[in-house]
């Protein structure tokens, strides 16, 4: 480790642009992540069996299938298929699909978790399917979703180095490691200062998420 | 469009060995994610005791050791390993492997470098899942064993940990859910396993129907090997559903340790 400062001054701008291409893919995948994971969701409470099992069939297969295979079916697989998407694109469908199956079952908990009564209750005060949803139970689920959320947001950063790695061209922060290891051999160093880059987004998110979780918590 | 529609694509994946191929090196994805598993178990309950210690220093120091290794990509510290690990340690790996693990995985010094990173992180996520589990009993139940006598290693030995483990149960199972999603990264050691093996299957020259100069079926592939990896998990979730049921059922417990994506909370059932 007795290069660590030389490494990182000669390298800061390579590791900067590489911090910023992973906010870039975590930013992008969350965003498709929210509005895939809210449309699966409302699927799987919709009041129809059928479109019930459509919401599981995409929760159950998404979230069971590994990142890497997920990034390789819609880099390489499309690619071979026809279908050139770009780069970024690919690994951002990737990781916000893969993290919108988590969404959708984070929504639908916090739904399920307000409870019967008040549904029953906004019904027979003459409220429709729509109007209960909007006024009695998502303003309530919002707080119990929050923290799950706040979650998934550290998953997808550790995340966003499967995708870009598996697609060689996306230099994220890890392989600006790589890049740094295979240029001066200080492997220590080079990967040192990417876990650091990873730590200085994922830390300050889990100490956000702690308070969230303690201004939501529901007491009763 | 031809490309996705094209029968003999699928043909492929199934044609000659192609299949059960695909199949024995998910069997090293397994073993790799059940050998971790039984480290990361071990290793997570003595960092977990650490880190409930009495001793103020010893468990602020055991959680920043905790939220570091949870906060940082499997895929860094794989790699890390995989370079930073010395040669010496992984030729050890290779004349000392056990002999009941599989040729491929007993034959790659690589794989040693997978395991320490595979164990390193999750024993922090399993060491914070015992955490949980303990944590969530009653304090009444400490302090009626303390009352009774009991010392702190017997209260935890005897009252403590058996109530404390049951309920972790399904965390567990779903912690082994996203450890075997994990060990597909892996290949990037250069690691057989079911992955590498696809993209093996891919390279296979020639099409056995058409002849040569048929594409890849990359996709139809990697479908195949996405959907083993979602029935064996599936398999996983069906019996943390059911421990979880039986669970409630036995004990009557109001509070289950339930784990999503390697974020751990207690929820009451």
């Amino acid at each position: 480790m007795d290069r660590l400062v030389p490494i990182i001054v000669n390298n800061y701008d390579i590791y900067l642009s590489g911090l910023l291409l992973t906010v870039e893919l975590v930013g992008i995948s969350f965003a498709i992540a929210m509005v895939v994971g809210t449309l699966v969701a409302s699927l799987r409470i919709a009041p129809a069996k059928p479109l019930n099992w459509i919401g599981m069939l995409y929760v159950e297969s998404f979230r069971n299938v590994p990142l890497l295979v997920l990034a390789i079916i819609f880099s390489a697989g499309l690619l071979r298929a026809g279908f050139d998407i770009g780069r970024l694109s690919s690994a951002s469908i990737a990781l916000g699909l893969y993290t919108a199956a988590y969404i959708a079952e984070s929504i639908r908990s916090g739904v399920s978790a307000v409870s019967k009564g008040q549904i029953e209750a906004s019904l027979s005060l003459g409220f429709t399917y729509r109007q209960t949803m909007r006024q009695v139970i998502l303003p309530q689920a919002f707080r119990t979703v929050i923290p799950p959320i706040g979650n998934l947001i550290i998953a997808m950063i550790k995340n966003s180095a499967i995708v870009a790695g598996s697609l060689i061209a996306l230099t994220d922060i890890l392989k600006v490691a790589r890049v740094v290891n295979s240029r001066t051999f200080a492997t220590n160093e080079a990967f040192f200062w990417a876990g650091v880059g990873y730590l200085l987004l994922t830390i300050p998110a889990t100490i956000i998420v702690r308070r969230l979780e303690k201004r939501f918590a529901i007491k009763r | 469009m031809d490309y996705l529609f094209d029968s003999s694509n699928w043909e492929w994946v199934f044609a000659g060995r192609n299949f059960m191929f695909l199949l024995e090196r998910f069997l090293n994805n397994i073993v790799l994610a059940l050998v971790t598993m039984a480290l990361s178990l071990i290793v997570g309950l003595g960092v977990a005791l650490l880190r409930i210690s009495k001793n103020r220093f010893v468990a602020a120091a055991t959680g920043l050791w905790i939220d570091i290794w949870r906060n940082l990509p499997v895929l860094l510290l794989l790699l890390y390993f995989g370079l930073a690990l010395p040669q010496e340690v992984k030729e050890l790996w290779v004349d000392n492997a056990p002999g009941f693990l599989p040729e491929q995985i007993r034959g790659s010094g690589q794989v040693i470098a997978s395991i320490i990173a595979l164990t390193v992180y999750n024993s922090a996520v399993i060491a914070e899942i015992f955490r949980a589990g303990i944590q969530s009993l009653e304090r009444g139940q400490g302090e009626a064993a303390a009352a009774l006598g009991l010392r702190y290693w017997k209260s935890m030995r005897l009252i403590i940990l058996p109530q404390g483990l049951r309920r972790m149960v399904p965390a567990t199972v779903s912690q082994l859910i996203t450890l075997t999603k994990d060990t597909s990264l892996v290949s990037i050691l250069a690691i057989q396993e079911l992955v590498s093996a696809g993209s093996i299957v891919n390279n296979t020259s020639g099409s056995p129907f058409g002849g040569v100069g048929v594409p890849a079926p990359i996709l139809q592939v990697y479908v195949v090997v996405g959907a083993m990896f979602v029935v064996f998990n599936l398999a996983l979730s069906l019996l943390s559903r059911r421990l979880e049921v039986r669970e409630r059922k036995r004990s009557g417990d109001v509070e289950t340790v339930t784990g999503l994506e390697d974020q751990i909370s207690i929820k009451p059932i």
